[in-house]
């Protein structure tokens, strides 16, 4: 006897509109701004690492500036805490400073 | 986002000495790209952008086509297991006619839309979902329509049932007013089981609705959950017995009048018997609300404490002298003698009602309260 045929069903994952996070109206498309520029290479440079609160990140980020003081003598490093939420681009004053002063930044975001 | 440059370590983190991270973190490799965690940092921050990462561009996003089949049930069941669209036990196939039924419980129009939701909102983007998504998904979950407009109201809460985090959160659904009795909402005995078709269909929608609409619960990419959470299946859906309760629904402590239909979320761990505690100590003259407040300020203080009481519990409480939630509230929140609070504020205590009143037992947790929404404005 042959197996009857179901008719079609919807997909629960259809009409559904994406929305970047903190980004405008919804619609089908996703918006990507370009990466920042890098550095041809890091001597004499300023690398900010930023903590931004959650999980381990600034012990990890200890770790890493004291990796760059004993391998990358010429790195200043300087270290901040990301104030605000922590999962929330809403540190306008840090981003401005590291702009302004640093030419790199690593953000330790979890673990 | 596309391209930007990550470096994975070995988790956890937290946790280690300097030394172990030494070793394990900061001289370990990326267990995603295999390199040597500092080198790859160094090359993250001097390699050349590639075209890509310098194009501010739109990325289309495909949600699939409208339709799947026609085919056979058993395909098509699999199928949607394959596709990551279920919670692994067998769904209800979400036909045309299905859905159709579903839409005519609300006046709301087919692609209005109702919310969005992140697996954790910051991380990753929102998805955004219609009046008819939310359909589907409720007919997924064996819904029945008189149930929708609750389902539709925990949809435009725009809460996630499942975050990304690797603590394995639950979320409760606190239902009041009268759509409790209308669809057959069970607040009696075993009001947190599997006692109801509303309670049991009505938390399953929210848990696919998030895996469908929201983007939540993919393993690996939006649910890193260590030890995974049972209540994600249906949630935690608390009906609050509003009849033998000695006090004022939570929607009406929260502005809501008594006539209102409202549902309420709450997330955070979860709720276990108040009999795990070593506080839970059964006397000749019991002392709940002692008890209560013993047990909330051994508690962590992420999600605050949140009690869920039979009314029996609930009566015994207030024939202690409480007969306000505020009052009681405001007695558990106190210090010690005077010395600061043990919770961060009075908000983070919530009290509830369920259940029946055939023995002294209660549930508590650590879960925080995170918004109410009109059912009735979905009807």
């Amino acid at each position: 006897m042959a197996t009857l045929l179901h008719s079609a069903v919807l997909n629960p994952e259809a009409y559904r509109t994406v929305r970047a996070a903190d980004e405008g109206a919804p619609g089908k498309t996703q918006s990507f701004r370009s990466l920042a520029p890098r550095l041809e290479s890091l001597h004499g440079k300023t690398i900010y690492l930023v903590d931004t609160g959650f999980g381990g990140s600034g012990r990890f980020l200890d770790q890493v500036q004291a990796w760059f003081a004993e391998h990358m003598p010429s790195v200043t490093t300087v270290r901040r805490r990301k104030t605000g939420n922590i999962f929330r681009d809403d540190a306008r004053e840090l981003w401005n400073e590291i702009k302004e002063r640093g030419q790199a930044a690593i953000l330790g975001v979890a673990g | 986002m596309p391209h930007l440059r990550f470096t994975f370590v070995k988790s956890p983190v937290w946790g280690k000495t300097p030394e172990q991270l030494q070793k394990d973190v900061i001289e370990g490799k990326d267990p995603i790209s295999g390199k040597p965690v500092m080198r790859e940092i160094v090359e993250e921050l001097t390699a050349p952008l590639a075209d890509e990462d310098k194009a501010t561009r739109t990325i289309p996003q495909s949600a699939g086509p409208d339709h799947f089949g026609p085919d056979t049930a058993d395909n098509l069941q699999r199928l949607f297991e394959e596709k990551g669209m279920t919670d692994h036990l067998p769904i209800v196939l979400p036909t045309e006619e299905k859905v159709e039924a579903m839409l005519k419980a609300t006046s709301h129009k087919a692609d209005e839309i109702v919310g969005k939701i992140s697996p954790t909102p910051g991380v990753f983007e929102y998805w955004s979902y219609t009046v008819k998504q939310v359909a589907v998904n409720a007919v997924m979950a064996g819904a029945d329509p008189k149930y929708f407009p609750v389902i539709l109201a925990i949809a435009a809460a725009g809460k996630e049932s499942m975050s990304s985090s690797d603590n394995s959160f639950a979320e409760a659904v606190v239902i009041n007013g009268p759509i409790r009795d209308e669809i057959g909402l069970n607040y009696g005995i075993g009001a947190l089981g599997p006692f109801s078709h509303a309670n049991a269909t009505i938390g399953r929608a929210y848990t696919l609705l998030s895996i469908n609409a929201g983007n939540c619960g993919k393993v690996g990419e939006t649910y890193m959950g260590v030890i995974g959470n049972p209540a994600n299946y249906t949630n935690i859906v608390i009906a609050e017995n509003e009849k033998e309760s000695p006090w004022k629904p939570f929607s009406v402590r929260h502005g809501f009048k008594p006539e209102e239909s409202v549902v309420s979320i709450f997330e955070g761990w979860g709720v276990i018997s108040a009999k795990n505690s070593k506080y839970a100590v059964w006397q000749k003259e019991m002392n709940f609300a002692q008890e209560l407040k013993n047990i909330f300020d051994d508690q962590d203080q992420l999600f605050g404490g949140i009690a869920v009481l039979s009314p029996a519990v609930a009566n015994y409480i207030k024939d202690e002298g409480y007969d306000t939630v505020d009052k009681l509230t405001d007695w558990l929140y106190q210090g010690p003698d005077g010395a600061k609070p043990h919770f961060w504020s009075k908000a983070q205590i919530n009290i509830l009602v369920t259940g029946s009143s055939n023995n002294l037992y209660w549930d508590y947790g650590g879960m925080r309260y995170v918004k109410s929404v009109s059912v009735d404005t979905w009807r």
